[in-house]
């Protein structure tokens, strides 16, 4: 499982840190890090709420 | 990326006649939301995107508005919300029909489309989000429970919620994040209360909607510039500092700039939470089992309660957006210029998302309620800080006067903003 993030979509609100804050970080400049972009299926649940959670739909999980 | 430099007009060409289930007409907004609701209900099942007469009673009549598509079903406000290529923000976003150099003022990055939006809104939004709230989270505690030592032991055991506890705590928030100085603060509150309260008989006071406007948003400006000129001098750790400082394609913003960013962000920042919370303590007061409800587990259970709150009060009521290709919304055809209104409380009254929409159900999961917008790159910016003073203060409130008890607000007449005026609030004083 990876995550992927849409750029041009992401407004850097943190929707997705609320979720998941092992998994994501936005920087002071606004920008979205993604701390883990695999995680593991112990992490599965909240990389999904996470991806729910985004307004603008920038993210999405790929299974590899 | 396209940008749209030309303006589009509406044009009435191949429109329906304008519904008979009319939602521009001054009486349908002196209602209450319940009242409207009947009618939102009747075109949420009949007519989900009508074609509606202009806005009644506008503040700045266009005598070639041909009128504007009324969206009221989750889905299609949700729809409209995430498509800012096809639904923008540029054309402006208010229902009502405003003078324009007030909204030039006022407007800032809320009425602007990609990119100088994202430009713009990310110079402050880092210091919004969740990991930043929580940081300050126990500034935010403190601050709630001061507002609440200042009434909670009056004798009387009886205040005016909406003045003397629920704006307090906003004000104070967003004061305390841009850097607006003690003495400063209660003009700010003032005018940002102004700002929302045009159509409103009251407020008003025998000037007219434009003047009150745009004293007020004068008045902010005044304040702004006499920030931009102290952070120049001496930068600080706040949020007024990061605009002074920003760079836009090399040139700083200009003072008229950062001027209509603080006036949309003192008004954004303080009516909204002020309102949901005056709303929140008379749904309290009306569904007490809900109050029980969550006082058994506050910790536990807030998180769920606050979405709740949210959707139940639904403080913004309208926004506006401008269709700028061809598309299709409800089985209607939408062309360029045509505007296009979301009525948010009625999406979050709409039972094929919601069961038993109009319940306050504290346990509602998942909840998503358009409360803070339908998404999209326009949702709402301050939404952690929101929930972080609605946590705050109902923990407060509800530890401290836990049997209190509100009487019937006194609503302000508007078609934006579900205000509360003034609110009875009666409890057991702390001694």
């Amino acid at each position: 499982m990876r995550i992927v993030v849409d750029r041009d979509k992401c407004t850097g609100l943190g929707m997705c840190e609320a979720e998941a804050p092992d998994l994501f970080e936005v920087q002071d400049d606004g920008s979205l890090k993604v701390l883990n972009e695999q995680p593991g299926d112990g992490q599965r649940e909240e990389a999904e709420a996470a991806v729910m959670s985004c307004p603008t739909e920038a993210l999405t999980l790929v299974e590899d | 990326m396209t940008v749209a430099t030309e303006f589009i007009p509406a044009t009435s060409e191949d429109k329906p006649a304008h519904s008979p289930i009319d939602v521009s007409s001054k009486a349908f907004w002196a209602q209450t939301s319940e009242q409207r609701d009947q009618r939102f209900a009747q075109l949420r099942a009949q007519d989900p995107v009508s074609w509606q007469r202009p806005v009644e009673d506008a503040v700045a009549p266009d005598p070639h508005d041909p009128g504007y598509w009324a969206v009221v079903k989750h889905a299609d406000i949700v729809k409209v919300s995430r498509d800012s290529k096809t639904y923008i923000s540029g054309q402006g976003v208010l229902f009502d029909l405003l003078p324009p150099e007030f909204l030039e003022m006022s407007q800032s990055f809320l009425a602007m489309d990609a990119p100088k939006h994202d430009y713009l809104r990310k110079l402050i939004s880092s210091a919004f989000t969740p990991r930043r709230i929580q940081r300050i989270d126990e500034q935010i505690k403190v601050a709630a429970r001061e507002v609440v030592d200042g009434f909670a032991g009056n004798p009387a055991g009886e205040i005016e919620f909406a003045s003397e506890c629920a704006q307090k705590l906003p004000v104070r928030l967003f004061c305390d994040m841009f850097g607006v100085p003690d003495e400063l603060r209660e003009q700010t509150a003032r005018c940002a209360a102004d700002i929302v309260s045009w159509a409103d008989s009251e407020a008003l006071a025998g000037r007219t909607p434009a003047q009150i406007q745009l004293g007020a948003a004068e008045t902010l400006h005044g304040i702004a510039a006499r920030l931009i000129a102290d952070r120049r001098a001496n930068p600080a750790d706040d949020l007024f500092t990061n605009l002074v400082q920003a760079e836009v394609d090399g040139q700083h913003l200009t003072d008229a700039e950062i001027g209509a960013f603080f006036v949309l962000l003192s008004v954004a920042g303080t009516d909204t939470t002020k309102h949901t919370s005056s709303l929140t303590v008379k749904a309290m007061t009306d569904f007490p089992e809900q109050r029980d409800w969550l006082r058994a587990d506050y910790d536990g259970r807030i998180k769920t309660a606050l979405e709740e709150f949210v959707r139940f009060a639904s403080p913004v009521m309208t926004f506006r957006r401008t269709a700028v290709v061809e598309t299709e919304l409800g089985g209607k055809r939408i062309i360029p210029g045509d505007k296009v209104v979301l009525f948010y409380p009625s999406g979050n009254r709409d039972a094929d998302v919601f069961a038993d929409p109009e319940c306050f159900d504290l346990s509602r999961d998942p909840n998503p309620h358009l409360g803070f917008g339908g998404g999209g790159t326009h949702f709402c910016l301050g939404n952690q800080l929101a929930k972080g003073a609605l946590r705050a203060l109902f923990s407060e409130l509800l530890t401290r006067l836990p049997d209190f008890e509100a009487g019937e607000p006194d609503l302000l007449g508007t078609n934006f903003m579900r205000g509360v005026k003034r609110l009875p609030f009666r409890f057991t004083p702390e001694r």
